[in-house]
């Protein structure tokens, strides 16, 4: 298996890893989270963290969840669900909280690029292809994500209320089911997921305070090519990512930043229900 | 004794403009309420009001006694009430079975209530899997009358359930619900248009008229007929 096959592979299942929380959240709320992005690079801060204190950098990854739940829950009790009947104020209110954050992460660890420690350092021989042991292990977590949310999305009653909310707010109340409540574990669900990934990306970058950023812009589309469906995000992650790798190998890199917005947008005016079978 | 719903002079709509008003309507314990009238009169509106998804501008919602005015839908719901919304009452992309499931409070009731279900509507527990928006327009009404069962219900808010099906389904839904009447003693309040489903159903009528209730009485009355006939103009 070549190197450009696994760097597909790995790229999608980063991307996965980003794009999982603000579908949730774009699913159950109706609104895109601009915050996303901040708490993405709260998982990054939380990681430089674990390094900092000399743990475990694999520590580094239920710090960050818990970080990032933390914050989702007080962000949406403070913030959020006064503005649930005003959904373009809550969206600039997102983007709001996204300069908030990053401000506060300032204040706590500086603004200058720092590094954490990776897991795992070496290559190991995949399929005939060396390649980074640590970008193997990003599928993997990738690959339970997936499995520990179609699980609890499908083999749950609290899934199911989540899918019932998703399709149908209105019909989902009339049952009995609390919304807010659901929006609530949603939203916080959300910024745990955002905050996973941002943790798991940070051995491949450096952390900084817009390490989110070009991950939220390429999140943002994936999700809207994916029509409220994990399964079309992975299949999006997995064409528009590689196409990104494609580009990004065999013609130029800065090229390849653009290739997820440019496709979806192309898909978008072909398809409008992009990836989505509905 | 204490009604099943009190409805004291209530007033709502959409926003500032008022659909309902002054509205006065009391239903018994096991009396099923069919509520008539024309389209765009307020009988919807009645229902999301009493269930929570419209404000009230005035007046007073009792169940049961108590006040349930200003709760939101999902605390009207689990005070027992079971509502069947007219248009978009099914989830299409979820299956049968999940259909029934959230019409329970807990999983752990599943298996009993497909029994349940079964009894009522035998081909339902054949067809857990399929989704339910591929099940024909009046095997959808029956799933979604299950469901509202399931949950055993003290109170149904039934919209228009009979509206566009074949006369043998309306005939099965009728049967359905009047056994559930007589097993549980379940209230009814039933919007509708169809007069000869609610005169099998109902054991008293009310007219709605521009969002005021003008007409009220017992369904099988010596003029019920010829008096709901002259409001309705049939």
């Amino acid at each position: 298996m070549s190197a450009t096959v696994l760097d597909i592979i790995t790229t999608a299942a980063l991307l996965y890893a980003v794009a999982a929380g603000l579908l949730i959240v774009f699913g159950v709320m109706k609104i895109i989270n601009f915050a996303h992005g901040a708490f993405l690079t709260v998982g990054g801060y939380a990681a430089l963290a674990v390094t900092h204190w000399g743990l475990n950098p694999w520590f580094s990854l239920p710090a960050a969840f818990v970080a990032g739940c933390a914050c989702g829950m007080l962000i949406e009790r403070v913030v959020m669900r006064p503005l649930y009947s005003r959904p373009l104020d809550a969206i600039l209110a997102t983007w709001g909280l996204g300069i908030i954050l990053g401000q506060l992460i300032t204040l706590a660890f500086g603004r200058e690029v720092q590094f954490v420690r990776s897991p795992l350092a070496g290559t190991m021989n995949f399929l005939g292809t060396a390649y980074s042991e640590y970008r193997l292990s990003v599928v993997l977590a990738a690959a339970v994500l997936a499995g520990a949310l179609g699980l609890a999305l499908n083999g749950t009653r609290l899934g199911l209320n989540t899918r019932a909310v998703i399709m149908n707010e209105n019909l989902a109340r009339a049952l009995g089911i609390d919304s807010a409540r659901v929006r609530f574990g949603t939203f916080s669900l959300g910024a745990g997921l955002a905050s996973l990934a941002g943790a798991l990306i940070t051995p491949l970058s450096s952390v900084d305070l817009n390490m989110g950023v070009p991950w939220l812009v390429n999140a943002f589309m994936l999700v809207l090519v994916s029509g409220v469906s994990l399964i079309s995000l992975g299949i999006a992650c997995l064409v528009l990512g590689g196409a990104q790798v494609l580009v990004s190998t065999y013609l130029n890199p800065i090229l390849g930043g653009l290739t997820i917005v440019v496709l979806a947008a192309l898909l978008l005016r072909l398809r409008p229900k992009g990836f989505s079978r509905d | 004794m204490t009604p099943a719903l009190e409805l004291q002079g209530i007033s709502s709509g959409y926003g500032e403009a008022l659909v309902l008003r002054e509205v006065d309507l009391t239903l018994a314990p096991g009396e099923v309420l069919a509520v008539l009238g024309k389209n765009g009169m307020g009988k919807s509106t009645l229902l999301k009001t009493v269930m929570g998804f419209l404000p009230l501008a005035a007046g007073q919602v009792r169940l049961f006694g108590e006040s349930i005015g200003g709760h939101p839908p999902h605390v009207v719901a689990r005070a027992a009430v079971a509502y069947t919304p007219q248009e978009q009452a099914l989830f299409q992309d979820l299956s049968v079975e999940d259909n029934l499931r959230l019409g329970l409070r807990r999983d752990r009731q599943l298996r009993v209530g497909i029994e349940r279900a079964g009894e009522i509507f035998p081909f339902l527990p054949q067809r857990l899997a399929q989704r339910a928006g591929t099940l024909s327009g009046g095997e959808q009404k029956m799933l979604l009358v299950a469901r509202a069962l399931l949950c055993q219900p003290r109170l149904m808010l039934i919209d228009e359930i009979t509206e566009g099906l074949q006369p043998s389904v309306i005939e099965r839904l009728s049967v359905a619900l009047r056994a559930e009447c007589e097993r549980t003693g379940v209230s009814i309040l039933l919007i509708e248009q169809n007069v000869g489903f609610a005169r099998g159903l109902a054991q008293r009528y009310a007219v709605m008229k521009r969002g005021e209730l003008v007409d009220q009485g017992a369904m099988h009355g010596e003029d019920t007929a010829a008096r709901i006939a002259a409001h309705l103009n049939v």
